[in-house]
């Protein structure tokens, strides 16, 4: 039985526990709200102010993820009244002396996390901004300041955005919760850098995801238990395609919810294993769905929220929820609501999945299924000055006063506008990382383009100075690729060289294959009228006839090597 | 001057005109009659149903119909079978069936997107109703046709497989994948065609598969090896062997495709010249014969087949 109450203006939830007594202060505030040129602002926050507890020997954590940040504690009622006094007098005074270590420590931090199969999706579904910036490293830290760090914490780390919950007996009598007042920050809305779904790309790791977007709803979940268990059956049982196939569902927001499937294969399977995903989304879609499955997947969630209610697991999801604008539901009342979830229902949910589905191939396209490419281009390229590639003669690169673009041999183009530009990230030898709202991203090597360098000025005098972010110097400043130019040169010398030969071979083999020719000749209208010296006269004379026609063929050779 | 005996000279290139059933599918279909197709459709076996829809689906403008069909009733199964095979025959007419470099970018793209056309009534049909074989087999054609891979295309045979397991029309297909013209290597057709030919009951038509492969292996050679390879020891018996089992065999009975298992041999002893093995086929097709391999020799298909059946029935021995 959750309980509500409040401590300090915080709302807190109140639910008994099994296990030691926890706590946990979360805030609404996520990945998804920082601007790309800002992006690991509330990841820092979030080291800050957990340094001054840094000390103490007790359980705690926190967590900074899309949507909402955790302060976490397990411990007796003194140690989470300490953490959480410790958490918020950080918060209103941040240790900004750290500031510099901590960023230093966020990117050893994100150096030694392992990149998920998944992490790409973000970015394709959303674009370089809300919630795409889950795909994203944290490319802002280098530039966030002491006063955007205060700012960043006065709009979102405040009393009326944080939500309280405590897993015990009671909320300990000492807590107190010293926070700024401030307001809700509900969730920034979603972009869609999907013009058109059910859409796909390429992936590269042999790995297929799949992600749909659908209502929060119970049904929603046991559609997302009912694909996972179809995945392990048809694609690891009885196809013997994947090593893993499983399924999730994972809320959004305050009404919607992700569902995303992952399966792996060796790469001489990833046709089939694409093949069996594809059929088995469309089975689901058109209402094939396993009565059994339904009923399998119905017991097991009720018995895990059954389970969660005894441990008090389900507290940080209803705390969320609160936060979300949501109500706090009764476990009852949830159970209630799975159980009566149908078959048909199930179906309906597949219907709108698949409809709004975003597929990682594991190689190949997936136009072949009904899946359409997403977008990897833009429109149009910006007017300006064009600057020719050095790896690729039919490749040019615009600098323009609204943007810069580049334009592939294909004339397949990508193009960032200075307008709306989210990010430029600008290293001392003149390289420049411009990203575009929608994801797109161009560089400016001016290594890499003829005469590219002479821009350098006017494009930096046109980067909006709140998306830029310097960066220290490169260890490795990018060259134009030695292959492409010896390629070209080598093949233009072994082609003069071509020539030459053949015109020297045509030079001495056409008079000496005429003469072999008119000797032959010669001798055949002698042949009569010598007839003592026979032997060495036919012999000559094959021998002549001999030479004319390897010359011949020398000469054709010649002709072939001259004309190259 | 040519002997006594009476030589036919009708040469019959219709697919269907050795089975009533199929011929009375298409005449339905190109009645539009659908319903009266499907009284038909639905009391023959797998591998005749198959065909029979492959037929119907052949009549020129039956698309646009059958797409109503299938529109109408996305659970008829035949329906959209049918549709599937007439869009795919419209991709390969598009495409040719001449070697992937003598098609056009443009011949490629139209092709492809016929192919997927088919692919996603297909995929619709498949999802209602996995347990089609002639869905599956159709399945097989696109996923070559669209170079969806070797493991895709086999997973879609093994699905035919497991509901038919002689499913003859589905392992022509296969055949056509497994070669190198299209994603196999002849380590991987040889064995599967032997193996299917083996799984089947003796006088099977599956003893064709053998000799098929043997014929793509040796339309593949350079012309001057080709005869060779044909005409070894190794081959020559493989063929033997494969014509005991299922065209020599006394148990060879009038299945569907017996008429293109027949033809295969009738086309390899001719090549072989062995007239006595030749004419026995000859006999048994009368004025039968498949397209099929015979186009092979190039020319007029009817004349070549006259020809050696000529050859073979004037009493000639090897």
């Amino acid at each position: 039985m959750i309980t509500r109450t409040e401590v300090d203006g915080v709302p807190a939830l109140l639910a008994p526990t099994i296990g030691q007594s926890q706590a946990g202060l979360a805030f609404r505030v996520g990945f998804a709200d920082e601007p790309l040129a800002r992006r690991g602002i509330t990841h820092l926050v979030e080291h800050l102010a957990l340094f001054s507890t840094s000390g103490a020997d007790y359980h705690y954590n926190g967590a900074t993820g899309v949507e909402y940040t955790i302060f976490h504690m397990h411990g007796s009622e003194a140690e989470l009244t300490e953490f959480f006094a410790e958490v918020c007098a950080s918060l209103r005074d941040l240790p900004m002396q750290r500031l510099d270590i901590e960023k230093e420590l966020l990117r050893a931090e994100a150096n030694g996390r392992t990149r998920g199969p998944a992490e790409a999706m973000p970015l394709w579904r959303h674009g370089a901004r809300d919630y795409g910036m889950t795909s994203y490293p944290e490319w802002g830290l280098p530039v966030v300041g002491a006063d955007e760090v205060r700012a960043w914490v006065a709009r979102y780390f405040t009393r009326d955005n944080a939500v309280l919950w405590v897993a015990g007996d009671r909320v300990p009598a000492g807590l107190r919760l010293d926070l700024p007042a401030g307001e809700r920050r509900p969730a920034p809305a979603r972009s869609s850098a999907l013009p058109i779904t059910p859409a796909w790309f390429p992936g590269s790791s042999g790995v297929l995801v799949w992600d749909a977007d659908v209502p929060r709803a119970a049904s929603s979940s046991v559609f997302a238990g009912v694909l996972d268990r179809v995945m392990m059956r048809e694609l690891r049982r009885d196809g013997g395609f994947s090593y893993t196939a499983q399924a999730g569902y994972e809320p959004l927001g305050s009404d919607r919810a992700l569902i995303t499937a992952v399966a792996d294969a060796l790469p001489e399977k990833n046709g089939a294993m694409l093949g069996a995903f594809v059929d088995l989304l469309a089975a689901l879609r058109v209402g094939r769905v396993d009565e059994a499955d339904v009923a399998a997947v119905i017991k097991k969630q009720t018995e895990a929220l059954r389970n969660a209610e005894e441990q008090g697991t389900r507290l940080p999801g209803q705390a969320l929820n609160l936060l979300a604008g949501r109500a706090v539901r009764d476990v009852d009342e949830m159970i209630a609501e799975t159980r009566a979830v149908t078959v048909a229902e199930v179906a309906e949910v597949a219907v709108a999945a698949v409809a709004s589905g975003l597929l990682m191939t594991p190689r190949g396209d997936a136009d072949w299924a009904g899946f359409t490419a997403a977008p990897e281009h833009s429109e149009s390229a910006v007017a300006g000055t064009a600057y020719v590639s050095l790896n690729d003669p039919d490749a040019r690169l615009i600098v323009g006063p609204d943007g810069i673009s580049h334009v592939a041999a294909d004339d397949r183009c990508i193009t960032v506008r200075f307008a709306d530009c989210v990010l430029v990230r600008v290293w001392p030898d003149g390289g420049r990382q411009f990203v575009g709202p929608d994801g797109i991203t161009v560089w400016f090597e001016p290594t890499l383009y003829a005469g590219a360098d002479g821009a350098r000025a006017g494009l930096d005098a046109s980067i909006p100075p709140a998306v830029r972010v310097d960066q220290p110097p490169r260890a490795r400043i990018p060259e134009p690729a030695p292959r492409a130019e010896e390629a070209r040169r080598s093949r233009d010398a072994a082609r003069s060289w071509d020539r030459t030969a053949g015109l020297i071979g045509l030079i001495v083999l056409v008079p000496g294959t005429l003469i072999a020719l008119l000797v032959a000749v010669g001798l055949g209208f002698t042949f009569s009228s010598d007839p003592a010296d026979i032997g060495v006269t036919i012999g000559t004379m094959v021998l002549c006839v001999a030479l004319a026609a390897a010359g011949v063929v020398a000469v054709r050779r010649s002709w072939r090597r001259f004309r190259v | 001057m040519l002997p006594a005996v009476s030589v036919r000279e009708t040469v019959s290139l219709d697919q269907a005109a050795a089975y009533p059933e199929v011929i009375a599918v298409r005449e339905c279909a190109s009645a539009r009659d659908w319903d009266g197709a499907r009284r038909v459709l639905d009391t023959l076996p797998p591998v005749g149903r198959t065909m029979a829809l492959r037929s119907g689906g052949e009549q020129p403008g039956s698309e646009d119909f059958l797409r109503e069909r299938v529109e109408r009733d996305p659970a008829d199964s035949a329906a959209a079978a049918a549709l599937a095979f007439r869009l795919i025959d419209i991709a390969w007419e598009i495409r040719s069936s001449y070697g992937a470099e003598h098609v056009s970018r443009q011949q490629f793209t139209d092709f492809h997107g016929w192919l997927r056309k088919a692919e996603v009534v297909l995929i619709d049909a498949v999802a209602r109703n996995p347990r089609d074989p002639a869905l599956w087999t159709a399945r097989t054609v696109t996923a070559r046709g669209l170079e969806l891979g070797l493991a895709e295309v086999r997973r879609r045979y093994d699905k035919a497989a497991a509901l038919d397991p002689h499913h003859l029309p589905a392992q022509n297909h296969m055949v056509q994948s497994l070669c190198p013209k299209w994603s196999g290597n002849w380590e991987l057709l040889h064995p599967f065609c032997r193996e299917a030919m083996l799984a089947a009951p003796p006088g099977a038509v599956q003893g064709a598969l053998v000799a098929d492969a043997h014929i793509e292996h040796w339309f593949d050679l350079p012309a001057g090896t080709d005869t060779a390879y044909l005409t070894s020891a190794a081959v020559r018996d493989e063929i033997h062997e494969a014509a005991e089992r299922s065209v020599l065999h006394p148990g060879f009975g009038r299945d569907y495709g017996w008429v293109q298992a027949a033809s295969t041999f009738a086309f390899v002893f001719s090549v072989l010249n062995d007239r006595r093995s030749a004419a026995r086929v000859f006999t048994m097709l009368g004025d039968y014969a498949t397209k099929i391999p015979w186009t092979y020799m190039g020319g007029d298909t009817a004349e070549r087949i006259r020809t050696y059946r000529r050859r073979a029935l004037s009493g000639g021995t090897r």
